[in-house]
């Protein structure tokens, strides 16, 4: 049994590690992601300039850009598979919720990337107040995870269809609406002195929930 | 034929009685017979949502596709319906309000609705091939099943305690003459039966459409072969 | 009262209209469904 779990966890890292290897090698959905977050952050910073007195604007931007940068690249993990035609192999070798979960980990990471770069940014960019770390990055983190678990989710599914970019953000923006809504509401609230905990609660239950559904479907997920 | 020439009736004279017979609501002068359509037609989305959802999970079961074709079905009425509750609404909202728009709880959550249903059927448009079509289109709509709670019921709070605007706190339930509760559950009857009826419809019109492109893809089986 | 009678009658043609549609899309239907 024991050998089940660490064989599973063995074939999760295996998986994480070739997405990383493999994304690092081009850097092209990086690249991407990045230019994406950036452009729109530097069109945002040049139209508005510094609002370090708006908190409710500035978290709203905040999870814009990172939005737009998530709808960019999350759906690349999986076109990618299927462009490269490994997923036949991939399944192969691995079992479904093993590749699920390889593939969420990689787009927690990739998230998180691209967040480490352009977090930064907005904060020196719009002058933003200091924020108040930890709850701002609980929310980052616990934001990322409904966000990856969605995207993953959403991938998965657009990747076998005939759309790609625009279906996926079509597709995916219902279930991204409350992690945006619920992140914005925290990172609003600590800048604005606020209670962040109910924004909190609901990101942690929507990506828990998100996750278990994902968990219990993933048979379904890719099949013939 | 008597069950629709009833159903026709039904529906007439519960309209007659809503605009002849039930008082208007004080407050909402006029506008109170907004109330008689769009209050149905927003039960009646829900109702075909649930539909939906359940019958995709059912068709993850059983791999009938059958449940498929309720699936898709009742998602399409839900979103016809959906479209009138948004529009009734924004329509009672310009004459109650002065905006068409005003992103309150209520309006919210329906508009979430109906990104979902789009989503929904976008997914479906993007395949062709039937069981492909009905697995992932079951399988979002199950992971819909856990985004909705959030998107009906939490977000559009968390919009309002953020932006809380003491014109719109008002909206809430206007008190109710018995005589319009009646005629309001009277569209509700009407309008769920006319939902089951062309669900069928559409059902069976499905049903009967893949059986003739299923035909037409086996051109040489002599006239033996049937589906 | 006016134009309360209006809205009633276009509610009621409306209503009628789509009853039509849909009894004829049922006859369609059922013609469809004889083999």
């Amino acid at each position: 049994m024991a050998g089940n779990a660490s064989r599973s966890a063995a074939a999760v890292w295996a998986i994480l590690r070739k997405e990383c290897r493999t994304e690092w090698r081009t850097r092209w959905g990086l690249n991407a992601a990045l230019l994406f977050a950036v452009t729109t952050l530097t069109a945002v910073s040049f139209a508005v300039g510094r609002m370090p007195d708006r908190p409710d604007v500035l978290s709203a931007l905040l999870w814009i850009v990172l939005l737009f940068g998530a709808l960019s690249s999350l759906a690349h993990a999986f076109v990618r598979e299927v462009e490269g035609h490994t997923l036949t192999l991939l399944r192969l070798v691995a079992s479904p919720l093993e590749i699920a979960t390889g593939k969420f980990l990689f787009n927690v990471v990739f998230l998180l990337v691209i967040e480490a770069v352009t977090v930064p940014l907005f904060l020196a960019l719009m002058g933003a107040p200091p924020p108040r770390w930890g709850t701002f990055i609980a929310v980052l983190l616990l934001g990322t995870l409904g966000l990856a678990a969605s995207g993953t989710l959403t991938g998965a599914l657009i990747s076998q269809t005939r759309g790609r970019g625009a279906l996926f953000a079509a597709v995916s923006l219902p279930l991204l609406l409350p992690v945006l809504a619920a992140a914005v509401s925290g990172t609003r609230a600590q800048w604005s002195g606020l209670d962040p905990g109910a924004p909190l609660n609901l990101l942690a239950a929507y990506a828990l929930g998100v996750v278990a559904i994902g968990v219990l479907l993933v048979d379904h997920l890719w099949e013939e | 034929m008597i069950a629709r020439v009833f159903l026709l009736l039904w529906i007439a004279a519960a309209l007659v009685a809503a605009f002849l017979w039930a008082p208007l609501v004080p407050v909402l002068g006029a506008t109170t017979r907004v109330f008689y359509f769009h209050f149905p037609a927003a039960l009646v989305t829900c109702l075909a949502l649930g539909w939906s959802m359940v019958h995709s999970a059912l068709y993850l079961r059983t791999r009938d596709l059958a449940h498929d074709d309720h699936a898709a079905a009742s998602a399409e009425l839900g979103l016809l319906f959906c479209v009138v509750a948004t529009v009734s609404g924004s329509m009672w909202a310009k004459a109650m309000w002065g905006a068409y728009w005003n992103w309150d709880p209520r309006e919210t959550s329906i508009f979430f609705l109906l990104l979902l249903y789009g989503a929904y059927l976008a997914l479906r448009a993007s395949l062709d091939e039937p069981v492909r079509r009905a697995r992932l289109a079951a399988v979002y709509s199950c992971i819909a099943f856990v985004a909705v709670p959030f998107l009906v019921f939490v977000v559009p709070r968390l919009y309002f305690s953020l932006h809380p605007d003491p014109l719109l706190n008002t909206r809430g339930k206007p008190d109710m003459d018995w005589r319009i509760m009646a005629c309001a559950g009277a569209m509700l009857i009407g309008l769920t039966a006319t939902f089951f009826w062309m669900l069928s419809l559409r059902v069976r019109l499905g049903r009967v459409e893949r059986r003739r492109e299923r035909s037409k893809d086996a051109p040489a089986v002599p006239a033996g072969g049937k589906s | 009262m006016n134009g309360n009678l209006v809205v009633l009658g276009v509610a009621l043609l409306t209503w009628g209209l789509l009853f039509t549609y849909l009894v004829r899309l049922e006859k369609r239907i059922r013609d469809l469904e004889k083999p």
